[in-house]
């Protein structure tokens, strides 16, 4: 098998490219996993809402696509903010309530979509410069997918800050590793975990903002990222830098597995990796919390 | 009386705790909870911060009626909390487990307080090191300066001498006679320590299966009594 250079540097900027998708779609769902220890069925769901907000803003507003990114963020931030108050914070504790209860919701955000909107697909509009193709010494990227890339840094490095360097952020970490005595230093975690959820909510709106841009947009269409975005939690364990060195590690091995076998045979391997990973690290790459109380 | 229980009973679940308690802590005083190991006293303790399942009777705090709130909401109220086994936030650093405490501060300002570090210079001189990785004695210290970040009028302390080095203790009922005597901080010490609770000690009470079986000043704690409710 010869493999050129090239095709090889490709591989690792495509894997690069994957590794972004992956970790945008991952970030909100590990701040809700690894705060409140929610399993967010309805994960992929607030990713589609995102594209669906940006496919709106843009149909019937006008509004230029950047703008739009902001605004997904929030409007599904605020629909997960509603969708914490009204049911989730009944749950906590009740790890399989929770599983049922966000599928539940899922389905009825996928079913509310299809009313509004019909089930044909939709498209997002991005600038044109975004549309193009950069070739540097025979190694060729869409300008749209560096945008994720820097999208990626950019998320990260923001919920980092909010994490560490913001007083929301001690909240929730204390909140995090003991919430008895969070609360016993004047924290309201029940209020901690409604503005997390709607963080990571909202992190979900983000990523539907550019993966609208970067496929069709359907009401099931969350149901792919979804997938991804568990895989890169459970395998990162659900901190932050986990979730980040996990979708690097996902998106970098499954692009050289697919240039020396094949795409399909690629995910098959991934998927084996992460079971057998799994199966002898159960907690993950770098746990949320020693000990969640 | 600046904190007072009303025939009080605690529960976890259905299992109750703490049966009828009345319990008063005046402004400045230092209230002794003793009595053996599974008594109650750091269920009182819980139950004062609300950290209980279900909790019966009434609670005021300077005359305010906290028996509904929240933990949270008791905080603020200047209840500092210094918890049995100290729990102090491993993962975080000396500077942000004190932070931890000004949640529950009127007027916070985002500053580690002048007290937490003037009491304590290893923790001055090591804010930004793990919490985790400081020893036992240094982690007690740690978590009074944090319950002193929230500015209490009552310290709740329980067995703040547990599983500390014998120098230590002294040094450690040193700071507490200090912030009693000196600061006019109230408190509520749980202690299995009874020189420790003599010599702090202003009133006491006694526990025994979730009672209380004696009360009074600390000088009418006879040593007949400790070995009576103490002596395992």
């Amino acid at each position: 098998m010869d493999i050129s250079s090239i095709a090889f540097a490709n591989s690792l900027i495509l894997g690069l490219s994957i590794a972004s998708i992956f970790f945008v779609a991952a970030l909100g769902l590990t701040v809700i996993y690894g705060t409140a220890g929610v399993i967010n069925m309805a994960h992929g769901e607030f990713i589609m809402l995102g594209a669906y907000t940006v496919y709106a803003l843009q149909a019937f507003a006008g509004i230029p696509y950047f703008l739009c990114i902001p605004v997904a963020f929030v409007v599904v931030g605020a629909i997960g903010f509603a969708i914490e108050k009204s049911l989730i914070r009944y749950l906590y504790d009740r790890p399989l309530d929770t599983l049922l209860a966000t599928w539940g919701v899922s389905l009825v955000l996928i079913q509310g979509t299809r009313l509004i909107f019909g089930s044909e697909p939709k498209y997002v509009e991005i600038p044109q410069f975004l549309s193009s193709n950069i070739e540097i010494g025979g190694l060729s990227l869409g300008v749209f997918r560096i945008f994720i890339i820097v999208m990626a840094l950019l998320l990260a490095a923001g919920v980092w800050f909010v994490f560490y360097k913001t007083d929301f952020g001690i909240k929730i970490r204390a909140v995090t590793q003991n919430r008895e005595i969070a609360a016993s230093f004047g924290i309201n975690s029940g209020q901690v975990y409604s503005f997390t959820f709607a963080l990571g909510a909202g992190l979900a709106g983000v990523a539907g903002a550019l993966f609208g841009a970067l496929n069709i947009v359907l009401p099931t269409m969350g149901m792919g990222y979804v997938v991804e975005a568990f895989l890169t939690v459970v395998t990162g364990g659900g901190a932050l830098l986990g979730s980040a060195i996990a979708s690097l590690a996902i998106g970098e091995l499954q692009s050289i597995f697919a240039l020396v076998t094949n795409s399909t045979f690629a995910q098959f391997l991934i998927f084996v990796l992460i079971v057998v990973f799994l199966r002898f690290r159960p907690q993950g790459l770098i746990s949320a919390s020693g000990k969640r109380r | 009386m600046l904190l007072e229980l009303d025939n009080v009973s605690s529960f976890y679940g259905r299992t109750q705790i703490l049966r009828n308690i009345d319990f008063g802590v005046k402004k400045g005083s230092c209230m002794c909870v003793l009595g053996r190991n599974g008594v109650g006293k750091t269920t009182l303790l819980r139950t004062v911060m609300g950290l209980v399942d279900k909790m019966t009777g009434t609670m005021t705090v300077s005359k305010a009626d906290v028996t509904r709130a929240r933990t949270d909401e008791r905080a603020k109220y200047g209840l500092g909390y210094v918890p049995q086994g100290r729990q102090i936030l491993g993962n975080f650093t000396v500077r942000e487990n004190i932070l931890l405490g000004t949640f529950a501060k009127t007027g916070r300002d985002g500053k580690v307080p002048d007290i937490c570090l003037e009491l304590f210079p290893y923790l001055a001189e090591n804010l930004n090191r793990r919490a985790g990785e400081l020893s036992g004695g240094q982690q007690q210290q740690l978590a009074i300066s944090r319950a002193l970040a929230v500015d209490p009028q009552i310290l709740l302390l329980d067995e703040p001498t547990e599983g500390i080095q014998p120098n230590i203790v002294a040094e450690i009922g040193e700071t507490l006679r200090m912030l009693n005597k000196k600061l006019g901080i109230s408190m509520i010490l749980s202690e299995q320590h009874i020189k420790v609770a003599r010599d702090l000690g202003d009133q006491f009470v006694m526990m025994d299966n979730g009672r209380i079986v004696e009360a009074g000043g600390i000088a009418d704690l006879s040593d007949e009594m400790v070995d009576r409710h103490m002596t395992v």
